[in-house]
């Protein structure tokens, strides 16, 4: 979820390898897009992580194991 | 500022033949400097002492403006061996000059290869005038300064140059130009008369301005001081050639180098030292030591390179300019160090190889095994906040661990008392007679100090059994390489991972 124009579906579509556009897009959100402020999500814990500046902040506080 | 590639020559030699150089280096890093010269110059020739490493190579200024773990590069001219002491202080100067001062022809012959050497265009007609009055501004004001603060610039120097280590730092030369301006501001104010009076274009090709730097050490010290000895070549230069002293910006600076292991004159090929680097912005650590450290990384294509203390940066920054075919990993928790290297980043246009992380050293949110190289300077003292440095260590060492891939490379950067934990955790780990046998190794061999006074042509030193082997199981020494960091001197250790042979 980037908020950004670049239209990607929810999931791969099947033989995603051989659509050019589709891969075409996401090496644009892979490699050339960089988040400036935002947040990383953990698809386990679902914690977040801000980004600020184009640095995400990791740390964990004191509680978190 | 880059000249096309040039082979310069000398006087008799052809264009196509190398030419002599030296390069200072801070002290341990003279075996980095002498590899480098050979991989990166084909260099031939090398011969490595202490603070110094002289080659021949045939190379233009953009190569040579290259070299990353040298302090200043110099043409040389002459090297002889030590000139006999004797206690006649008229005598020795007078053997100074026969081994300095040539004839005029000789000077113009180097002063054209040299100028080839920059393209560089002086200015036409105002320059003698120019010259003559910052001269006679600046007798003016040496003039007036005390006579106190004279004797205590020349203490300064001569206290330094009198140590008996003839290893160089980039702070000598500093120094030396405040020194040379009491010495040539003498010699230079009988010289606007000179050449106020005279045809401009005529001046043209004489009214050339030099600076000596001298620096001597050792016996020699002992009867003569580096001003009287750079006045009294200066004096003789402009007796021999015309030319005048500018202190703040002459047309040639020649340096001269006198100690118990050599008498040397060069001219500095470029106005500042290698160490500075126009890439980067703020620095942080030493740009060489940081270099130096990147190069025992076996950073290859496409590999995965961590700093996870970076601070301003200044590892990624040496590494990504010299292999920049692999990604670099930053991570620190202080947000104000991570501004500095992102401003780093940005100013060296790096922002695609370098990557950003706010992140604890101690919990490091990346896979295990995904990195091919840690690289780290590790802070000492008081940078860190966390009061017991010792305690930390070994946390941070099983991170740093942790996230190398089998066949990585481990480089750290300690500082003396780092490493006394470091063997101090050796000391505390029980463990079989085997190990009993390696702790006895260790402390029978530690490391030496930098071994200042003779060759430092080795580099590598064992340092028996690692500790880390103990506790982290796979981390197999590779080599200490001690370095001087200006004030303090420090050890870089690298590691490599291997498999853990045992269990833990």
């Amino acid at each position: 979820k980037l908020g950004h124009p670049s239209e990607l579906p929810p999931e791969p579509v099947p033989d995603y390898e051989g659509d050019e556009e589709f891969l075409r897009r996401v090496h644009h959100v892979l490699l050339e897009v960089e988040v400036l402020e935002g947040a990383l999500r953990c698809p386990d814990s679902g914690r977040r992580f801000p980004i600020s500046r184009g640095v995400p902040n990791m740390l964990l506080t004191e509680d978190e194991p | 500022e880059e000249a096309p590639p040039h082979r310069p020559a000398l006087v008799k030699m052809s264009a196509a033949e190398p030419v002599w150089f030296f390069c200072t280096a801070g002290r341990g890093l003279e075996p980095f400097l002498a590899r480098e010269v050979r991989a990166r110059l084909g260099a031939t020739e090398v011969d490595c002492v202490s603070g110094k490493v002289f080659f021949r190579a045939a190379a233009g200024p953009g190569e040579l403006r290259k070299l990353r773990s040298g302090e200043r590069l110099f043409l040389l001219l002459k090297k002889h061996s030590p000139l006999p002491v004797s206690g006649n202080k008229g005598k020795m100067l007078h053997e100074i000059k026969s081994f300095v001062v040539e004839e005029p022809k000789y000077w113009l012959a180097i002063i054209s290869v040299w100028k080839k050497f920059h393209g560089r265009k002086r200015k036409t007609g105002d320059v003698s005038r120019e010259n003559v009055l910052a001269l006679k501004r600046k007798s003016e004001e040496t003039n007036t300064a005390s006579k106190r603060q004279k004797m205590e610039q020349v203490r300064a120097i001569v206290s330094e140059e009198c140590q008996v280590e003839a290893g160089e730092t980039s702070v000598a030369p500093e120094r030396m130009s405040g020194q040379e301006s009491w010495t040539e501001s003498k010699t230079s104010s009988e010289f606007p008369s000179k050449g106020t009076g005279d045809n401009p274009t005529a001046n043209e090709k004489f009214s050339f301005s030099f600076r000596v730097s001298c620096r001597c050490s050792g016996a020699l010290a002992k009867i003569l001081t580096s001003q009287e000895i750079g006045r009294a070549i200066g004096i003789a230069l402009v007796k021999q050639c015309g030319w005048h002293a500018d202190l703040r910006d002459p047309d040639l600076e020649i340096f001269v180098h006198l100690n118990d292991i050599h008498s040397v004159v060069g001219i500095p090929l470029f106005r500042l030292p290698l160490a500075n680097r126009e890439y980067i912005k703020t620095a942080g650590l030493r740009s060489t030591v940081a270099w130096a450290m990147a190069s025992l990384a076996e950073i290859s294509a496409g590999a995965l390179v961590l700093d996870p203390m970076c601070g301003l940066g200044t590892i990624l920054l040496e590494a990504a300019k010299e292999w920049p075919e692999a990604c670099y990993w930053g991570a620190d928790i202080s947000d104000s160090q991570l501004e500095g290297a992102d401003g780093n980043i940005r100013t060296a246009g790096l922002v695609d190889k370098i990557e950003l992380l706010k992140a604890s050293v101690k919990a490091l949110p990346l896979p295990s095994e995904s990195f091919d190289s840690v690289i780290s300077d590790i802070p000492f003292g008081k940078k860190f906040k966390i009061t017991n440095d010792a305690q930390l260590l070994p946390d941070i060492l099983q991170e740093m661990e942790r996230v190398l891939r089998v066949g990585g490379t481990l480089v750290l950067l300690l500082s003396q008392d780092l490493r006394r934990h470091v063997d101090g955790l050796t000391r505390c780990a029980g463990g079989d007679s085997a190990e009993a046998a390696a702790d006895g190794d260790s402390e029978a061999a530690p490391a030496q100090a930098p071994d200042v006074g003779g060759n430092s042509s080795s580099s590598a030193r064992r340092v028996g059994e690692s500790v880390l082997s103990r506790h982290f199981g796979s981390l197999v020494p590779e080599g200490v390489y001690a370095v001087s960091l200006g004030k303090t001197d420090a050890f870089i250790h690298k590691y490599r991972k291997v498999l853990a042979a045992g269990n833990w």
